[in-house]
């Protein structure tokens, strides 16, 4: 699973790759987020979703949209590094983590569908990421064994029956944007991994909504059930042995995450700054009292010790397992570094950082569902634990 | 015979070990069989056990039921009809002893706020908003209690008691301090000192009452309120001269303004209070006038150790959740609650709970709430409780932020308890304000 670093970039492109998610979040977020909406008026995201596929700022496995590319996660990462979407992420996070989540899922099913070799039976626009079943993603012996109970195997199963594969089973906490066109989907064949590209609107494909969530609004969160879903067999995206894509996915997905959660921290810290400025209290502007500075400077200390760690991904082998313990050791401590900035932030506007307008406790609940989401902590120790145990590089 | 390990451990097991001493090593072991709830239940005194019991049962029967609509849709459901149910159960009528109110003889003198505390844990177990909701009438009747003033006891108090648990008929009450510019303000000295306040009252020209104008926001219960005591400075004067007035709905010049939209505790109003040339008769004002700041900081005292039980209800119903959660939920043959690195966490989640209890408990086991011990208590349980409530969502993984387990919305409601009553960081300061020219130890 070893590969080639990639370079990295240039200041003058991070400044470029900044600047345009600045605009994307001033003029297609904002407005969301106007009015009296606890997570911002939900009913517009189809609309400035499309703006983000015709900027750019979406991938998609689709080649004639711009995404395809040079989007979040899109066929470019493997040249640019991981940089670029890391700063879109970040940056759009700002502003709104859900819409952020949004584009880093759609981007994680794209790169995966862009890593086959082969032109692959559908092109979907939208697509989900199907890998996490039940509570967690899969430990360690169950990555290197999916029919092993380590300590859960992956029920999941692709079977091939002449010249298709029938898929069995059922995928939790699928992340996308709304009405997905296609799954990526993560089950065992045999003993091994298999990765599949599945339309979302096959008969046997069935959708249920996760419910009401805490944070995280914008993104569609469902369960996914697949009974004798027959698929072609072109439509799988490995090349016998999708371990490495597991790998490599789980690595992506932990990376966009804590991208996310440093978006979110400091989107925070600034609003924190300003109200500080803004606000008297006792006589005075609130940022000249101690406890505030307190907050706000601690705040910012975590904030940018997250932002240290996270940028030590940007040129990793995604698929080896040196980067898989690197980028959960990253959620692990990004998260929550990010946590405790919000919740410190949102402590200096007092009773308002409780109340919807704002944007505080929207900002504490996103960060906090980034934090169970895909892996909790005591699940990233063991994995950190088992990866060093059994000596993967 | 040798023995397999299985049964050298069920030998080793305390309960089994415990055979082997004689009969007297044998009373000295404490091996019954019950929960934690009920172990710290029996450590009480017989009254305030009985309201523990009570509240508990009280809790299950009408407050669970509510919770997630409440919730869910603050404005969809009537709060009257749990107000009523807590009064008739003498919820509502705590702050005094029979015969004019129903709190437990003997500990209410040993400790004013205890078992208000004690059916707060219960309560906010439950639900935040809820507990809120049915709790911060005990606030607004706090400034009646400790005005100390006869007048206030007999033509307001008793009435309001009388009327609440006798007659089945409630009156809900609010507690009125915090302003649009001036939140931790009015809960410190030295911000009291420099505070920016608004809401002004006047006296009329024949003397028979005050004027008020201004605006109050924030007041919980504030839209449900049959009466509120609420504090205005005297025309230009500063913040010493806070009275506190009691304001009945139906007044004219009193409105509502609008009511909050909060991350949680969502079940009870967080409102606005209009005050436009609004008459208040001499007959209803709390206690002296210009006693108001005095009034006040000591209600903050007889209620952080109350909230400080309510943030404990939030960690204690997250980490019930989670538990039921580990026992109930697989990981691939092994339930949740078999991994030795689940038992870790919850152990921790466990004693941090009881800990903050252990604190409660002891802060307001006096007849008089002090402010160093009140601060104290709430916050640390607050902290504490947000950090169990945090423990108990990464634990269960991505069902943790799911609405339909519950633990989020004790996250949620849990995260209040670090602002309200004061900021934590006030709350802090108000330690070193009481303790300034004294020290914490004996040196």
């Amino acid at each position: 699973m070893e590969g080639e670093p990639v370079a990295s970039i240039c200041a003058e492109d991070m400044e470029h790759y900044r600047d345009l998610a600045r605009q994307y979040a001033r003029k297609s977020i904002n407005p969301i987020l106007e009015g009296e909406h606890s997570d911002g008026n939900l009913s517009l995201l189809p609309e400035k979703l499309k703006t983000a596929f015709e900027i750019g700022i979406a991938a998609t496995p689709d080649e004639s949209l711009s995404g395809c590319q040079y989007g979040i996660w899109g066929g470019a990462t493997g040249e640019t590094g991981l940089m670029p979407s890391l700063l879109l992420l970040s940056t759009i996070a700002e502003t709104c983590g859900g819409v952020a989540m949004c584009l880093h899922a759609q981007g994680l099913a794209t790169h995966l569908i862009l890593q086959a070799k082969k032109k692959l039976p559908l092109t979907p626009v939208r697509a989900g990421l199907c890998l996490q079943e039940g509570l967690y993603p899969p430990f360690l012996g169950t990555i290197m064994a999916p029919d092993q109970d380590a300590p859960a195997r992956i029920t999941t199963v692709a079977e091939q029956k002449n010249n298709r594969y029938t898929i069995n089973g059922s995928k939790s906490f699928v992340y996308s944007m709304h009405d997905p066109d296609a799954y990526v989907v993560f089950a065992r064949v045999g003993e091994q991994w298999g990765c599949f590209l599945v339309g979302a609107q096959e008969k046997d494909v069935a959708r249920t909504d996760a419910g009401v969530r805490t944070g995280l609004r914008a993104c569609v969160v469902d369960h996914v059930d697949f009974d004798h879903v027959d698929i072609p067999l072109d439509a799988r995206i490995d090349d016998g042995d999708a371990r490495g894509l597991v790998v490599h996915a789980m690595s992506l997905n932990w990376a966009g995450m804590a991208a996310i959660a440093v978006g979110i921290a400091k989107g925070a810290s600034v609003a924190s700054r300003r109200y500080a400025a803004e606000r008297y209290q006792g006589g005075r502007q609130i940022e000249e009292h101690p406890a505030v500075k307190m907050l706000i400077a601690g705040a910012e200390a975590s904030t940018a010790t997250a932002e240290t760690s996270l940028l030590a991904l940007r040129d990793g082998n995604l698929t080896s397992w040196n980067n898989l313990q690197r980028s959960a050791a990253v959620k692990l401590s990004v998260m929550d570094l990010c946590a405790r900035a919000v919740t410190d932030c949102l402590q200096t506007f007092g009773g308002y950082g409780y109340m919807e307008d704002y944007g505080m406790e929207k900002r504490l609940r996103d960060v906090t569902v980034l934090k169970s989401a895909a892996g909790s902590a005591t699940y990233l120790k063991q994995l950190i634990f088992d990866i060093e145990k059994e000596g993967l590089r | 015979m040798k023995q397999s390990v299985e049964e050298r451990i069920e030998k080793l097991k305390m309960k089994n070990a415990t055979e082997m001493l004689n009969i007297f090593g044998r009373l000295l072991v404490d091996n019954r069989e019950m929960s934690l709830w009920e172990h710290d239940t029996k450590t009480l005194t017989w009254g305030v056990r009985r309201w523990r019991r009570k509240a508990l049962k009280f809790a299950r029967e009408y407050i669970r039921p509510l919770a997630v609509k409440a919730d869910l849709d603050p404005h969809g459901y009537d709060p009257k009809p749990i107000l009523a149910a807590a009064a008739r159960n003498g919820f509502q009528t705590l702050m005094l002893v029979p015969p004019l109110g129903t709190a437990s003889m003997l500990p209410y003198f040993r400790g004013t706020a205890f078992q208000i505390a004690v059916i707060g844990e219960e309560f906010a177990t439950e639900c935040g908003g809820l507990a809120l909701l049915l709790l911060a009438h005990n606030l607004g009747v706090a400034p009646l209690l400790l005005s100390g003033s006869f007048r206030n006891y007999f033509l307001h108090l008793i009435p309001l008691y009388f009327k609440s648990f006798v007659l089945g008929k409630p009156d809900c009450m609010a507690f009125a301090i915090t302003e649009p510019g001036a939140g931790s303000d009015v809960e410190e000295t030295e911000g009291g000192a420099k505070a920016k306040l608004v809401t002004t009252a006047k006296r009329t020209p024949d003397r028979k009452g005050y004027i008020i104008n201004g605006r109050k926001c924030f007041i919980s219960d504030g839209a449900i309120a049959d009466k509120i005591t609420l504090y205005a400075k005297i025309e230009e004067e500063g913040i010493e001269s806070w009275t506190c007035f009691l304001l009945e709905r139906g007044m004219p010049g009193f409105s509502l303004g609008r009511s909050e939209r909060k991350m949680g505790q969502r079940a009870a109003d967080a409102t606005e209070l209009i005050l436009d040339n609004v008459f208040i008769p001499n007959s209803n004002i709390v206690g002296k006038v210009r006693a108001g700041w005095a009034n006040n900081r000591n209600v903050l005292n007889y209620s952080r150790p109350v909230v400080g039980a309510m943030a404990l209800g939030h960690g204690r119903g997250a980490f019930e959740r989670c538990l039921a959660f580990c026992r109930n939920t697989y990981l691939g043959p092994k339930r949740l609650i078999e991994y030795q690195d689940v038992q870790l966490e919850l152990a921790d989640m466990a004693i941090s709970l009881w800990s903050a209890r252990s604190m409660i408990w002891h802060s307001c086991k006096q007849f008089r709430c002090y402010q160093s011990a009140s601060a104290s208590a709430k916050v640390f349980a607050s902290d504490t409780a947000f950090k169990v409530c945090n423990q108990a969502m990464e634990l269960m993984g991505d069902q943790g932020y799911l609405h339909k387990n519950g633990v989020e919305r004790a996250w949620r409601d849990s995260r209040l308890t670090q602002i309200y009553e004061g900021t934590n960081q006030i709350n802090r300061l108000a330690l070193f304000e009481h303790h300034l020219s004294t020290d914490f130890g004996t040196m």
